[in-house]
């Protein structure tokens, strides 16, 4: 009976361990919004470069400020979190440094490309698809997210038709790549964040 | 028959060993937040991270943010160390208990 009673109290330490390490890991960020105003960004960048005359400006602005919305957004939320006290994971830690790594490196290469004079639209388009399949990929791995990984796939499927295909065929891959890449998968983490963040009000 | 191993008394608190759980799983946490995770009390949850933190489980660094002070506290490698050793003797443990 006493080996009894010391069993469950013993099952009940080990299930108050499990409980608080996932309760510590457990993630109220949301960046689902990030995917869908970048998908929105491109969307009207190539809008405003077909139907305008100023091609380079339609980019450069477009880029400019949706690197400030996001950046901007980010410190602000980030600020807010510090006052609301949520602690640093090392999970949203490195999902964030490849984001930030991938962000910084298109926002160096691509505006050099263009101005070498050296690049054309085909070139652009699969260092876009590569450093995003790149850091989809990473993500999907660190957080076990498999769909995540399909847009990886989707983005290195667009960086090679942009080597191998004609400027229409890369165009309208960037086109589909990022339908499902950013908006439809923007809309469905932004979902999924909403159901979770939903469970933990609940469960506080 | 192996001996059965002892369980660290400093851990073994339950309040204490929510939060040596809870630092786990962070890289650091700020007092409040650890105050609504584990509903203790103020006094309560303070003097069990000095506890800890006088073991060298923990570490606490005190800052202002927004003229409100705060304390952050961290899980430190002893104290890893010893969550970890705790778990092993718990299962050690229960594998003797349900053997029995």
């Amino acid at each position: 009976m006493t080996g009894n009673a010391e069993g469950l109290e013993l099952k009940d330490r080990l299930s108050l361990i499990e409980t608080m390490i996932a309760e510590g890991r457990r993630s109220t960020e949301s960046w689902g919004w990030v995917f869908v105003l970048w998908g929105v960004a491109y969307y009207v960048a190539i809008a405003w470069s077909a139907w305008g005359n100023h091609q380079n400006q339609a980019w450069n602005i477009t880029m400019t400020v949706a690197m400030i919305l996001t950046f901007g957004t980010v410190a602000w939320r980030l600020s807010r979190g510090q006052q609301k006290s949520r602690p640093a994971t090392t999970l949203g830690r490195a999902v964030t440094s490849v984001w930030l790594a991938v962000g910084v490196s298109m926002a160096i290469l691509i505006p050099s490309l263009g101005m070498s004079g050296r690049s054309n639209s085909n070139l652009v388009v699969a260092v876009i698809g590569t450093l995003l399949g790149t850091a989809n990929a990473a993500s999907s791995m660190i957080l076990k997210w498999r769909l995540q990984f399909g847009c990886a796939v989707i983005w290195w499927a667009l960086a090679v038709i942009s080597c191998l295909g004609t400027q229409r065929q890369s165009f309208i891959a960037l086109l589909v790549a990022n339908f499902f890449c950013q908006i439809v998968f923007g809309i469905y983490a932004m979902i999924c964040e909403a159901r979770r963040n939903k469970q933990v009000a609940n469960h506080a | 028959m192996p001996e059965l191993p002892e369980l660290n008394p400093v851990i073994h608190g339950k309040l204490r060993l929510a939060l040596l759980s809870l630092l786990s799983g962070v890289e650091e946490a700020e007092f409040t937040w650890l105050r609504a995770k584990t509903g203790a009390t103020d006094g309560n949850l303070g003097a069990q991270l000095l506890k800890l933190e006088e073991a060298g489980y923990v570490a606490v660094k005190k800052r202002f943010v927004q003229r409100k002070p705060q304390s952050l506290y961290r899980m430190t490698e002893a104290g890893r160390k010893a969550l970890t050793e705790y778990v092993q003797a718990l299962k050690q443990l229960l594998g003797g208990v349900i053997g029995s």
